[in-house]
């Protein structure tokens, strides 16, 4: 078989295609994934970051409920180090309907959630942010979890299990002969190369862009993009999640993760070349602001880190214009059988916290098709890094008194910590002060996790995503890109786009503690480093 | 306490004011917060054409070096940027082909300065460059853990030990005509950089480094020995959190530290920064100077506040305080008689005065002229 020919290729780097990359590759598939950008970048990484326990869905839908339920606590075993089992609460404010709380108690109870009403007072002692005026509370098994860390980890592990990742790379084309798929034609952003790679089976996991890879093959299949957008703020107000206790509406979770938590999200539907460009409005960010100080009133006074937008990708299947009340269902199409196109598929739809299921459904067709037996194991076998206990356990075992870095690369990597661990004292230097990241941590991402990018950096090691929002960390993180890749003039190109990310993510909330590091940011890049 | 004049902010704006004014025999004090923009100077007083007589005895009697060759410097990043008069550690070149070989020094584990940006930059420029790093840990002990690793920090072990650099740059260099030094040089020594290029047979540019700015820091420690040398009164890390004005005069201030104890002065001057430095405050409905409540020079609709692209000018950073043409601010359109503003808390609303630290220099001593009422 030659370097360019595999048994299933999989387009797509966000969770749905790394986690489908690593069943198959469990399977002992030989497997490449390609993505345009880098990983997580779509849906994958633009959402709250919160495993849902299902309770949100358990009313209006209870197929995904139960779904996601099953889900979260398979997560909590496989992938461990890429969550936090902070519970969620589904609290009621004096102006919602008290009587929903029954409605929602017994149908996640029917879901198989557990779901146990608490005084209000417990509530307000259990997380101490909540709105003290809540007149009801529900506890649910919701968690949070880093979707970033969860891509890189699966992506890891198809690795470790042969497979191949190009990233930077995008489909220009799929090769079919006649009605079979037979591969696809690329172009890498990075290099400029060209390249065909062939497969008899090609697995479309674009997300909200899966409707222009299909329309690549000749096949029709109508995305719903519907836009959310949600805000970070710069502390972890809250430890548990906090819902609302009513029909899903705007900006009605809090999510703590890692040292921030999110609010959001709004909804709306947007048409699908605006998708690659979501811009959260000033109308959004009020509408956040405001719901969210019902949740948390802290939050009031509470820096605002960031704004920023993701697209769901959901398969339209009815005219709602809010995109709300479409099933998250998961949605697995065998083209052979939908539209006569042999040697393609789509999965599509579900949710973060149903990755896993998607990744089987989809491996499971893949195997069906090249007549490979072999049971899915992504249930029972932890992602790399998630084998042994809690990040103190996992970071004592290694060194005798952790520094505070050494602590949090555990909690950000696992037992994979272990591969950082160095004898140079030159590799403890903290890169990024904020989020505590050392160059070998840095490096380490460059070296196994296709970092080739500062913002791939980011999504693999939270380098600028702290309070300072890349301020120093950007240009001594680039020095280290730039070594690794020997390419200096590209590393500079980087600085420049990093920046404009971050000051997009910045200006919508520009205001305050913000605005003042903001305008440290223009001044230090444009003043006295030259940029 | 009383003085002829108080000065809210001990930045490059206050303490300039607060020289003129002691210099003219004026009592004065100033409260500083403790860190200012010289902490991220870049050695250079942009929008400064020719220097007055004033200006450049303000600097000689302070010690601090500065050369006046209107050129371009090499910046950080290995871009050039135009500039007139600069600290004498940044040189000033009639062109960015300014040498043919330059061997640039780093320290090792010091990821503050950019070498190999500065040598692509220079390659661009036609120039041949090599690298070399440095053991700061095997010219001064005990050594620096590697969080340690920034400018502040070495420059202070430098000042004992830059004769040792120069025994290992002479040692290290070959065809080389120019040598590029990190700027960590002379944080309590002003005559350092220039026993620097004596010591080394070719041309020595030094370039900065992030933040905190070593030349920045030694300019301010300069000038605030000069105004306390002068009997000046530096209130360090205190902070004045109210003002009294009665009938559109400032009677006193109060500061977090003096508690009870006002601050009172016929004349008050206000250097207390932009947003940074909380001179401006914002929300999402206004912004506003959170002292006096003075009335802003700015458009209210948050939509004009920002650009989308990072890159381009920032309509915010032009936002100031509201003055007429004697620097003096107004509350509820009412002038405020004795209260003047001064430094980058004006925004980009006096043109004329420049900008950065042009404008701060201008307008404190166009501020000291106002109070003393000498030409």
């Amino acid at each position: 078989m030659k370097s360019n020919e595999f048994d299933v290729i999989i387009i797509g780097g966000g969770i749905t295609g790394a986690g489908t990359q690593r069943d198959c590759a469990m399977r002992g598939l030989r497997t490449l994934l390609v993505d345009r950008s880098d990983i997580a970048t779509g849906a994958t990484g633009r959402n709250h970051g919160l495993l849902h326990s299902g309770a949100r869905y358990a009313v209006s839908d209870p197929e995904s409920a139960q779904e996601c339920i099953r889900e979260n606590m398979i997560l909590r075993r496989v992938a461990a180090h890429c969550i936090d089992e902070s519970d969620g609460l589904f609290v009621t404010l004096p102006e919602d309907d008290l009587d929903y709380q029954k409605t929602f108690v017994q149908a996640c109870r029917n879901a198989g959630i557990r779901a146990d009403i608490i005084d209000p007072d417990l509530a307000r002692r259990l997380e101490p942010s909540v709105n003290p005026d809540i007149i009801g509370a529900v506890r649910v098994p919701d968690c949070s979890v880093d979707p970033f860390r969860l891509c890189a980890a699966n992506m890891l592990d198809a690795k470790l299990h042969g497979g191949q990742v190009r990233l930077h790379t995008e489909v220009t084309g799929i090769l079919r002969e006649g009605n079979t798929v037979k591969g696809i034609r690329t172009h890498n952003r990075n290099t400029g190369e060209d390249q065909e790679f062939y497969a008899p089976i090609v697995v479309n996991a674009g997300g909200v862009w899966g409707q222009e890879l299909a329309q690549m093959a000749g096949i029709k299949v109508g995305m719903f993009p519907a836009k959310g957008s949600l805000l970070i703020f710069a502390h972890r107000v809250n430890n548990m999640v906090i819902n609302r206790c009513r029909k899903p509406s705007n900006a009605d979770i809090l999510v703590p993760g890692d040292t921030v938590c999110i609010v959001g999200t709004t909804s709306s539907r947007i048409p699908l070349e605006e998708c690659r460009n979501v811009a959260v409005t000033p109308d959004e960010v009020t509408l956040l602001i405001t719901e969210g100080m019902k949740l948390a009133p802290r939050l009031a006074s509470t820096r605002i880190l960031r704004a920023y937008a993701g697209v769901r990708p959901l398969v339209s299947a009815d005219d709602d214009p809010s995109g709300r009340n479409i099933s998250r269902g998961i949605v697995c199409l065998d083209h052979e059988t939908r539209d006569g196109v042999k040697g393609l598929i789509t999965i599509t739809g579900g949710k973060l916290t149903s990755y896993r299921l998607m990744a089987e459904m989809a491996t499971d067709l893949v195997c069906k098709k090249l007549g490979v037996d072999k049971a899915c194991e992504t249930a029972v076998l932890p992602l790399p890094g998630s084998e042994e206990g809690s990040y103190e356990e996992v970071a004592k075992k290694i060194w005798e008194n952790p520094t505070t870095a050494q602590k949090v690369a555990a909690a950000r990597m696992g037992s994979r910590v272990s591969r950082i661990r160095s004898t140079d004292r030159r590799d403890e230097a903290l890169i990024c002060e904020c989020e505590q990241v050392t160059m070998g941590e840095i490096n380490a991402a460059i070296d196994r996790l296709e970092a080739s990018t500062l913002t791939d950096l980011r999504r693999r090691t939270r380098v600028g995503m702290g309070t300072c929002q890349g301020e120093f960390c950007a240009c001594r993180a680039a020095g280290l890109l730039a070594k690794a890749h020997g390419c200096i003039e590209k590393e500079r190109a980087d600085i420049d786009y990093f920046l404009q990310e971050r000051w997009k993510g910045n200006f919508p909330i520009g205001w305050g503690d913000t605005l003042r590091e903001a305008e440290y940011t223009q001044w230090v890049y444009k003043h006295v480093l030259g940029i | 306490m009383r003085y002829d004049t108080v000065i809210v902010g001990g930045g490059l704006a206050g303490l300039t004011a607060g020289i003129s004014l002691q210099k003219a025999g004026k009592s004065t004090a100033i409260v500083s917060t403790g860190q200012n923009a010289l902490y991220f100077f870049s050695g250079c007083f942009d929008s400064i054409q020719e220097p007055t007589p004033e200006i450049k005895s303000l600097f000689s009697e302070a010690g601090i070096r500065v050369h006046y060759t209107p050129g371009v410097r090499l910046m950080p990043m290995g871009t050039f940027k135009e500039s007139a008069l600069a600290l004498e550690d940044v040189s000033l070149f009639p062109t960015p082909q300014f040498g043919k070989k330059v061997l640039i020094i780093n320290f090792m584990a010091y990821h503050d300065f950019f070498s190999s940006f500065l040598a692509q930059g220079l390659e661009k420029q036609g120039m041949e460059c090599r690298i070399r790093f440095l053991n700061l840990g095997d010219l001064a002990q005990p050594e620096l853990g590697p969080n340690q690793m920034r400018a502040v920090q070495i420059a202070r072990k430098l000042d004992d030990v830059w004769e040792k650099v120069v025994q290992e740059v002479r040692v290290l260099l070959k065809d080389e005509d120019t040598v590029v030094l990190p700027q960590v040089f002379g944080l309590n020594d002003a005559s350092i950089p220039e026993r620097i290029r004596q010591g080394i047979p070719a041309r020595v540019v030094f370039a900065g480094t992030l933040p905190p700015s070593v030349p920045g820091i030694r300019t301010q420690m300069l000038l605030k020995k000069r105004y306390e040398v002068l009997g000046g009164t530096y209130l360090l890390g205190d902070r004045v959190t109210g003002a009294h004005v009665y009938e559109d005069v400032v009677q006193n201030v109060v500061t977090k530290q003096l508690d009870r104890h006002y601050l009172e002065a016929d004349h008050f001057i206000l250097a207390s920064g932009s947003f940074f430095s909380k001179g401006l405050s914002s929300n999402p409905f206004k912004i506003y100077e959170p002292l006096f409540e003075l009335d802003m020079d700015y458009d209210p609709d948050r939509n004009t506040w920002y650009d989308p692209t990072f890159a381009n000018h920032q309509p915010y950073l032009g936002f100031g305080v509201k003055t007429d043409a004697q620097l003096r601010p107004s509350r509820g359109g009412v002038p405020v008689k004795n209260l003047y503003v001064i430094g980058s808390i004006l925004g980009e609303t006096h043109p004329e005065l420049g900008s950065g630290a042009g404008l701060a220099i201008r307008s404190a001593l166009k501020a000291a002229q106002l109070i003393t009422g000498q030409p």
